[in-house]
């Protein structure tokens, strides 16, 4: 018989999405750490997902699938986290679609990358304000700030975003990327991370909060 | 001779009981579900025609007869009028067209092979192309003027086109109030005004909707203002199958159908009797690498029967091919060989577009050529076949009698342009021919085109008059970076 943590674990690996918050209710009831069950039974799920996806051996509604378990489970087991304590994470990421742009699919990817490789993500949608962006960055304190843009007519709205945190000196990391965003691009408008795919994003991300 | 591709073959996939399935669904959705509309202008026009619409979640719920009611007020014989009279497309549910791609935003150098940012001279060199090459029917600024002011890209980009191509213009950027101002008011002066431009529109729009059944706010606002203005509309449905779509293609083609039917709603109860084309690129989202896969069978197959549904309607359809392709090749041909077929065999009326790699991302210019080659094939597929005295020529077969041949016959002469492919890429030489004169590949033979085009043909631009007031219209961008209002919700 596998004990609680182990089979959040699978859970997640096998996308239990329907029935996984039972199990983590029932883990609680056990009495098992909700930290652990975290950090040693959905984070190290999602990072098994991940991999798999990364090698190709599984497709994307099964990475999805994954991180909507895990998401099902984290609602569950957060709220009983003592106050005071934090799970770990490689960072918060704040992330969304630059203003006038209304492409997610791939802002999405990157989320739900981030996500299964251990990173906090809030994602604040599609057609964000620049002003929204600076908000949220002031608010939650988020190690990096990752926007997308699929338009050449929106890429500046990454600059204005950008401006306005470097001036006010906040420490924290930019990553841009979309379909016309380039390295060079990035590079000219002070971000300090691009990438051009999901997985590559992963390992920026990694090299930026490192 | 009436312009675009004749075409006499037509396959059929769907039954009608499909098509009345997939229109009885599409007519549930749209009552039951409902479609988001973020342009509160909309709102405000289903509110007052009857849907039940929620300002919180600003989904709008639409009773049948509304989208009955809209197909019939819609008009149904659209042309895309050229500069050049020579190149009205008739969308007569005859012929098809073939659209050039459009808004790329990288190219790749003709002359140095560099990866860049897509610059406005590339916008009027392909321009020129397509002005040129005799299978591609309608124009598209095929990349984004990336080199000049963000605020007036897509205004550069229609500047480099009208300038640099006779043929019809269509562009997909008027994506604010402010852009669709000033991209109608440039069709209105290169036509000579604006009752020349409503008789003859030779700028058209097209508008994506938001899968699943979303309609922004921007397109939306532009999109009430280009049929107020005349301007012919495409709306275009891309629900990615098994991402932004269910995995299932007639799934797909049904929440896009409710995106489609919603916006044409929309615009028939605000100018009654406005020009619009059914639009439809349902490419699925490949699931390993997460690259949109155009110019997949799927995306082929989902475009043909996009086609049998706007002819269901009695509109013609305008519907999606393109390329996963990195270079002009193998690759690239079998991708737009395979998307363009299905859907002209299905008898598109309006395919866009060719010469794009990388899905609509980036421009080479040799692939515009190749792809031109590829139409022509395909032309030759559709044209149909028919039996008569002329296609079976008993005299000339009793005359050639037993054993000798048909080269010499008046019949061979006269048939052979109208039966036979004539390739201009294709090398049907013997081995020893083709590399003697260098070996070369469709692509090679593609650049030597595309060098000969640039050098020789000439596109008259518009005169000096027409140009000062498409400057004057490009300045006044200037104030804002961005040109455009932003969004309402
Ligand atoms: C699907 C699509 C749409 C869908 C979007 C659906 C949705 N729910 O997102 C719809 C139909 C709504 C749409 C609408 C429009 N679209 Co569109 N669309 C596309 C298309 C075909 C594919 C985009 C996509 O989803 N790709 C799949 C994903 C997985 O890839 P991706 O987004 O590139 O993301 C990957 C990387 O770029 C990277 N990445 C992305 N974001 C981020 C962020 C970070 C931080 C990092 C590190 C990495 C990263 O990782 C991702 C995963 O690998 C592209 C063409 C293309 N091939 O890019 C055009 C394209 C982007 N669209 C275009 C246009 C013009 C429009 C419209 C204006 C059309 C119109 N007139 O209505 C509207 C936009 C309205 C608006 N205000 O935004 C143009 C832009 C042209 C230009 N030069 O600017 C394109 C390039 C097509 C073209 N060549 O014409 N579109």
């Amino acid at each position: 018989m596998e004990d609680a943590v182990t089979r959040l674990k699978n859970a997640v690996i096998n996308y239990e999405m329907e029935t996984i918050a039972d199990l983590a209710k029932k883990a609680l009831a056990e009495g098992v750490d909700p930290l652990v069950a975290i950090e040693k039974g959905l984070a190290e799920g999602i990072k098994v997902v991940g991999e798999r996806f990364g090698k190709g051996e599984i497709y994307l509604p099964e990475l999805v699938m994954g991180a909507e378990a895990m998401k099902a489970a984290l609602a569950v087991l957060e709220p009983a986290v003592p106050s005071g304590k934090h799970r770990a994470s490689a960072g918060l990421v704040v992330i969304g679609t630059v203003q006038d742009d209304i492409h997610e699919i791939g802002k999405n990817l990157v989320a739900t990358m981030l996500s299964a490789n251990g990173f906090e993500v809030v994602d604040l949608g599609v057609n964000v304000a620049s002003t929204e962006f600076t908000k949220k960055v002031e608010e939650l304190k988020p190690k990096i700030v990752a926007m997308s843009a699929l338009m050449t007519t929106t890429m500046p709205r990454m600059a204005e975003v950008i401006g306005p945190i470097k001036k006010k000196s906040i420490p924290i990391k930019a990553l841009i990327g979309g379909a016309p965003v380039t390295d060079v691009y990035a590079r000219e408008i002070g971000a300090e991370g691009y990438s051009g795919d999901a997985s590559s994003a992963v390992d920026v991300a990694k090299k930026l909060v490192g | 001779m009436a312009y675009g591709i004749k075409r006499g073959i037509r396959f059929q996939i769907l039954s009608d009981e499909d098509l009345d399935r997939i229109h009885w669904s599409t007519l549930h959705i749209l009552e039951k579900i409902g479609v988001q509309v973020d342009s509160p202008a909309c709102r405000k026009l289903l509110k007052d025609n009857g849907c039940v619409v929620d300002e919180s979640t600003r989904i709008a719920k639409m009773p049948s007869h509304l989208i009955e009611e809209a197909l019939v007020k819609k008009k149904t014989s659209i042309t895309l009028a050229g500069r050049n009279p020579k190149y009205d497309a008739k969308l007569d549910m005859n012929h098809s067209h073939i659209t050039a791609n459009g808004n790329g935003a990288v190219t790749v150098d003709f002359e140095t092979g560099e990866r860049r940012g897509s610059t406005k001279q590339d916008v009027a060199n392909s321009s020129r192309i397509i002005d040129a090459l005799e299978n591609v029917h309608i124009h598209w600024p095929m990349v984004s003027s990336t080199d000049q002011d963000p605020a007036a890209v897509h205004l550069h980009d229609l500047d480099a086109s009208l300038n640099n191509t006779e043929k019809h213009v269509m562009y997909e950027t008027g994506v604010t109030l402010s852009d669709a101002k000033h991209l109608t008011e440039m069709g209105y002066v290169a036509a000579g005004g604006e009752k020349e431009y409503r008789n003859r529109p030779i700028t058209s729009c097209l508008q994506c909707t938001y899968a699943p059944l979303q309609h922004d706010a921007g397109v939306m606002d532009a999109s009430l203002h280009f049929a107020e203005a005349g301007v012919p509309l495409v709306f275009f449905g891309m629900p990615q199958p098994g991402a932004t779509g269910p995995a299932t293609l007639v799934g797909s083609l049904a929440v896009g159908n409710a995106e489609v039917l919603s916006a044409l709603t929309m615009i028939q109860l605000a100018t009654p009797g406005a020009a619009v084309i059914y639009g439809m690129g349902n490419a699925p989202l490949d699931m390993r690498t997460t690259i949109r896969a155009g110019g997949s069978p799927e995306h082929a197959i989902s475009s043909a029967m996009a086609t049998e549904l706007a002819h269901y309607y009695g509109m013609p359809s305008c519907v999606g091919v393109s390329a996963t392709a990195k270079v002009p090749g193998d690759q690239s041909v079998l991708e737009y060989y395979t998307g363009c077929v299905g859907p002209l065999l299905a008898g598109a009326d309006l395919m866009c577009g060719v010469g794009l790699l990388e899905d609509s991302s980036c421009l080479h210019y040799e692939e515009i050529v190749m792809d031109n080659e590829v139409v022509g094939a395909i032309k030759r597929l559709i044209r149909g076949e028919w039996a008569d005295d002329d296609t079976i020529p008993l005299d000339v077969i009793e005359k050639v009698g037993v054993g000798k041949n048909y080269l010499a016959q008046r019949h061979t002469v006269d048939h052979l342009k109208s039966e036979h492919f004539m390739p201009t890429l294709i090398d049907r030489r013997s081995y020893d021919a083709w590399s003697t004169s260098g070996s070369k590949s469709l692509r090679d033979s593609a650049r030597d085109r595309v060098k000969a085009i640039l050098k020789d043909h000439k596109v008259p631009p518009l005169d000096a008059e027409k140009q000062k007031k498409i400057n004057s219209i490009i300045e006044s961008t200037k104030k804002g970076l961005w040109g455009g209002e932003s969004k309402t919700y």
